[in-house]
């Protein structure tokens, strides 16, 4: 070979490397890689979803006919709809027509009045876990929407529905429009395409599904009709359910995004200052649930209060989750209207240890029920459950731990039979309500429910506020609710958590939602 | 050899059935309601009850069973409970992640075990052979999650010598998916970048997995190789004046082959329960973790599906492992 | 063959056995090991202090007088916690393999002696215990049963002990086939009487080699288990489920997950070097294999 030709080889090769390693570097600038244990991921259906990881990825993939400015959540903004009108309607009850913006689904099809129809009627057809939040909470049954004309589509709600808890409501997930015509052409054994959304979609939002490899990665590439795209046009949402996994893909750059930093690797990071670090907040909180019912181990108040003055709430917060987590005692936590922060329970165990002599229970005895995995904050379930039982010893209780897998923990609870249980509560949408009936209300058949604690008052302070419109009549309603529950309600309360999220420095314009919201197209990276 | 295939045959029909039968029988002794599990947090109960009728968990237990067995019959694994897909798609999506992963830690055993097997049989009792004996006994008694730990710690966050978990760097595009096993997909594609990062992604969980394995068949290995060396057309070789090199190579190792070609078998039943450990730390999509999700979810009919998979591997690989025994040992006789 | 496997063993034979015993230093660092382990269990609240005891003040503080191991994320005393663990992870060892022995031992028992039928289904369903992955059955019946110490072991047991069943059933027949059993049975002996007079304390050798190994094996299993939480129930110091609760904590704290790793390493390691003994000493003949 003459000494002409290797020049020509060894440039081309030359080019050939560098044209590549450009592509491959502006593509590291529009992939967005997040890191993150999604194990709940079980469906990307939005009318089926109701888990956390499915709603941030379908929030992002569908949109909702209202939604949240950001993590502003104190006014809802237009969505798909540019405008509504709340009216009252003949014989009791509100609607609310909607106006739809011209926006197109990622099939090319414009979106209609009748996709919206179509999108909300679905959920409660095919009987979905989150179905109940339309039939139940806002009283919606199949008549209640009707498509107007094509851009025109109105809500109907019964009596004692408020208007502005459907709004909000309506920002959730199961408010995603799907574009029907393409769903109905994927209908497998009556499954209303269930399957087929699960690999693909059909929404209008700025992002689209190209595949979800399951136990490994959901890839979400721009859709090209979206009118306001972002700079990222690829997302990769990384299953690592390892949090170290997550900490060392961060630093060596194999992700942008880590999304279950433990309190520890947290304050690392934070006090080495290289990486980004962000304290989001949330509405979970994290609570004792007491089975209050007769007979049941905390059916005299005095024992339940004894539980409450036992908790090292403070010591909870400062050793285990490292600050990541506000105390909280009631329930409407911190960011919502209506929130209640007040401490009504110092640890006191001579006082936990008298109320429980008083009560006939001086040396009490309850299985404590807790599941597998990371509790609000990221602490081990285990660890937490480690730390109440001893806190709980000292005042003379004995909880005998009971881990449980999977289901195992809501067939019980659900059934009425748990004794003691930790648990987590976050609202599906951000208002009171989506607190106050399920922890206040027995007959909603939810928390307080589960937790056998019938009390009219709370019932009654629970429904009230939810039908009052006026908000300073709310908010007083809310306040009395709140000391209620915390005085007599089954729960000892732990914690409202913060989600720790690190991202690499070239990362700009993470935000993310009490909610738990993350808009991908306002994120953009650095070289 | 044709009526001992097909005895064979017959009975690892038989065997795929019976693990089959023994997961449903767990199945049935659960405590707890699969359809709650699976419908979540705020199912309520008319729901719930609707799930059971749809899957037909309300049916007595042998109606269910007739009903599995008459689709199992039509290829039918059924649907998930966690997942709502086929089971056979979740299998089509996790076996290859597995079968890659085993794959490569059976290579990483055969290619260490081998020679540090020989090695310590040729040097027997030598520094060589206490070391390898020593290294043998502690990868059989290591805790593989330990060592998967440990490894991720010092050649992913320490030395960054290798990729952390997964099987691709995330801003790879995988190639067109045509077995599911990446590097071969590579390959086919002819994507050397895919093929050498999946390569690296591989190393360190397929060394990990295949830490106990090594062990095994180095003790395997060395105790078959000292058993022919000490017998007689060995001694004759030597006697003869043939190099050692040639001798150990030449007869020894043929000799020695056969023992070891029994024991990769139930190798690769050892290998699947370290798969399950491994996965997990190593973020590996594969049937551990798959098995593993399902069990906790109590997804009984994914979990059916796994056992039936991995016991058809293993009796596969038995049956090969007998197969080419009877090709290699004319000795056996097979009535 | 084994014919001449002593029934009555001389004291000369015995203490050439034990000098072979003693011969090798791995046996002898086995018996050591098992030695130390037993006396750790036993002593475990005179030499540790309490494994539950909490002291948030002390989180994950690294080896010190005080603290010989650390301790881990509750500030609890890493080294009461391996110490105590020790106690579960022999009782898992010793139950399980147990259980495995007398269930698989039975069954050998039963279908050596009565062939046929029996035989043949009894060893079908050995066939298919081992073509089960063992952890993912384990995995299933811990499932279904809910995790708890005594399930844990059921789950392990049942992956255990086809080989007992494979190992009893293969003496049974090499014996049954031996003059001395034909002997007495023409001296009218029942079959049954045969079976435990000759056929039991002649398997007992190759029994007590691979119970060995399982102790080991069974420990190893059962902390794998409890690793991806089918084991014991917090704040249990299972040494897997310590391994498990404290890895998310491996960079700022090695020494709490290392410790119960080590703990469970050393223990299996103990275990199967006193196996590899006692097959060199009571087997002869399978001196060389493994």
């Amino acid at each position: 070979m003459s000494l002409k030709r290797i020049a020509t080889l060894v440039v081309a090769l030359v080019i050939s490397v560098v044209t590549a390693f450009g592509a491959a570097q502006s593509a590291r600038q529009t992939t967005l890689v997040i890191g993150g244990d999604w194990g709940d991921l079980i469906t990307l259906d939005p009318g089926v979803s109701y888990e956390f990881t499915s709603t941030t990825i379908l929030d992002n993939i569908y949109e909702r006919l209202v939604k949240f400015n950001g993590d502003d959540l104190s006014v809802v903004v237009p969505g798909l709809a540019e405008s509504w009108e709340i009216a009252a309607r003949d014989g009791g009850g509100t609607s609310i027509t909607f106006h739809l913006r011209d926006a197109d689904f990622s099939t090319g099809r414009p979106v209609k009045a009748s996709d919206v129809v179509y999108s909300f009627q679905r959920p409660i057809l095919i009987q979905s876990p989150s179905a109940f939040l339309f039939t139940d909470v806002v009283g919606m049954d199949l008549d209640s929407v009707v498509a107007i004309d094509d851009k025109t589509v109105r809500l109907d709600m019964p009596e004692g529905v408020n208007p502005s808890i459907v709004l909000n409501l309506l920002t959730f997930t199961t408010g995603g429009v799907m574009d029907q015509a393409e769903v109905e052409q994927h209908y497998e054994d009556g499954d209303y395409g269930q399957g087929w959304l699960n690999d693909n979609s059909a929404g209008s939002g700025p992002y689209m599904l190209e595949r979800w490899d399951r136990s490994s990665q959901v890839v979400l590439v721009t859709n090209p009709t979206y009118r306001d795209p972002g700079p990222v046009t690829r997302v990769i949402m990384r299953h690592m359910p390892e949090s170290n996994a997550q900490r060392t893909a961060l630093e060596s750059g194999e992700i942008d995004i880590a999304w279950d930093y433990t309190p520890e690797a947290f304050q690392a990071a934070e006090a080495a200052g290289v990486l980004k670090t962000y304290r989001t907040d949330t509405f979970q909180m994290s609570y004792l649930g007491m089975n209050s019912g007769p007979g049941a181990p905390f059916e005299d108040n005095r024992v339940r209060d004894a539980v409450r003055y036992a908790v090292d709430q403070q010591g909870i917060i400062n050793s285990l989750l490292l600050g990541l987590g506000r105390p909280m005692q009631t329930i409407v936590p911190a960011g919502l209207m209506g929130a209640d922060t007040t401490v009504y329970y110092e640890r006191n165990v001579a006082k936990a240890k008298e109320l429980l002599a008083e009560a006939g229970v001086p040396n009490l005895s309850v299985e404590f029920l807790i599941s597998t995995g990371a509790c609000g904050g990221g602490v081990p379930c285990a660890d937490l459950a480690a730390k109440i039982q001893s806190d709980l010893a000292e005042a003379g209780i004995t909880a005998n731990i009971k881990q449980t897998t999977g289901g195992e923990l809501y067939t019980i609870y659900r059934a009425q039979n748990a004794q003691l249980v930790m648990a987590a509560w976050s609202p599906d949408y951000p208002d009171p309500d989506g607190n106050a009936t399920p922890l206040g209300s027995f007959p909603a058949g939810s928390i307080a429910w589960r937790n056998v604690w019938d009390n009219a008052e709370a019932a009654q302070l629970a429904s009230e506020a939810a039908t009052t419109v006026d908000l300073t009549a709310r908010q007083a309603l809310y306040a009395k609710l709140n000391h209620l529950v915390a005085t007599e309600g089954p729960y000892a309360m732990l914690y409202q958590p913060s989600k720790p999220i690190v991202t690499s420095p070239k990362v700009l314009g993470f935000v993310r939602s009490a909610g738990g919201d993350v808009e991908f197209e306002r994120i953009s990276k650095l070289p | 050899m044709l009526s001992f295939l097909l005895r064979r045959v017959g009975s690892l029909i038989f065997v795929v059935w019976g693990v089959g039968f023994a997961t449903f029988f767990i199945s049935q002794v659960v405590p707890t309601d699969p359809a709650a599990a699976a419908l979540g947090n705020n199912a309520r109960p008319a729901q719930i009850a609707a799930y059971r009728e749809k899957r037909g968990l309300d049916k007595p237990a042998w109606q269910q069973y007739l009903l599995y067995m008459q689709s199992l019959a039509k290829g039918d694994l059924g649907k998930s409970l966690r997942t709502q897909r086929p089971i056979l798609n979740d299998l089509k999506d996790f076996f290859p992640a597995t079968f890659e992963l085993t794959l490569g830690a059976m290579l990483f055993a055969l290619l260490f075990g081998v020679p540090a097997g020989i090695l310590a049989a040729v040097k027997q009792d030598r520094p060589v052979d206490l070391g390898v004996r020593t290294l043998a006994l502690i990868g059989g008694a290591t805790p593989v999650y330990w060592l998967a730990i440990l490894a991720l710690l010092l050649f992913h966050s320490k030395l960054g010598w290798l990729p952390g978990p997964g099987r691709l760097d995330a801003f790879l595009l995988a190639p067109q998916r045509v077995t599911g096993i990446l590097t071969l997909d590579a390959l086919l594609a002819r994507d050397w970048e895919v093929l050498y990062d999946a390569l690296r992604h591989l190393l360190l969980p397929a060394a990990v997995l295949g830490a106990f394995s090594t062990a095994l068949v180095a003790r395997m290995v060395r105790s078959a190789m000292l058993e022919v060396l000490s017998q007689d057309f060995v001694r004759t070789a030597k006697a003869k004046g043939l190099p050692e090199g040639k001798v150990v190579l030449k007869h020894a190792l043929r000799n020695a082959a056969l023992p070891v070609l029994t024991v990769l078998g139930s190798l690769l039943g050892g290998l699947l329960t370290g798969a399950v450990l491994t996965e997990t730390i190593f973020s590996w999509p594969g049937l551990g973790s798959y098995a593993t999700a399902s069990a906790t979810a109590l997804d009984f009919p994914a979990v059916m599906g796994v056992t039936l998979v991995a016991g058809l591997a293993y009796s596969l690989i038995n049956l090969l492992v007998d197969v080419l025994y009877a090709v290699f040992d004319p000795r056996i006789a097979y009535s | 063959m084994s014919a001449t496997t002593p029934m009555t063993t001389s004291p000369r034979i015995k203490n050439k056995a034990l000098r072979r015993f003693l011969r090798n230093p791995g046996t002898v660092l086995g018996s050591i090991l098992t030695i130390l382990l037993v006396a750790v269990a036993l002593l475990a609240p005179v030499i540790a202090g309490d494994p539950l005891l909490q002291n948030l003040a002390e989180r994950l503080k690294p080896p010190s007088a005080q603290h010989l191991l650390g301790t881990d994320q509750l500030g609890r005393d890493v080294w009461a916690r391996v110490v105590h663990g020790s106690r579960i992870s022999l009782r898992i060892g010793l139950t399980v393999t147990g259980i495995a022995l007398v269930l698989g031992g039975l069954l050998g028992l039963l279908a050596g002696m009565l062939g046929g039928l029996v035989d043949e289904i009894a060893m079908r369903i050995t066939d298919i215990f081992f073509a089960f992955p063992a952890l993912i059955l384990a995995m299933a019946i811990a499932g279904a049963l809910g995790p708890s110490l005594v399930n844990l072991m059921i789950a392990v047991a049942a992956v255990s002990w086809p080989y007992y069943a494979r190992l009893i059933r293969a003496q049974v027949l090499s014996l049954k086939s031996l003059d001395f059993v034909d002997a007495s049975r023409a001296l009218g002996a029942s079959r049954w009487r045969q079976a435990l007079r000759h056929v039991l304390p002649n398997a007992i050798t190759p029994l007590l080699v691979q119970a060995s190994f399982d102790v080991g094996g069974a420990i190893l299993t059962a902390a794998g288990l409890g690793f991806i939480g089918f084991g014991a129930q917090p704040p249990t110091p299972e040494w897997g489920a310590v391994v498990s609760e404290t890895r998310s904590f491996i960079i700022e704290a090695p020494w709490a997950s290392s410790a119960p790793a080590v703990a469970i390493l050393l223990t299996v390691l103990a275990f199967n070097l006193l196996g590899d003994g006692l097959r060199d000493v009571l087997d002869p003949r399978g001196r060389r294999r493994g």
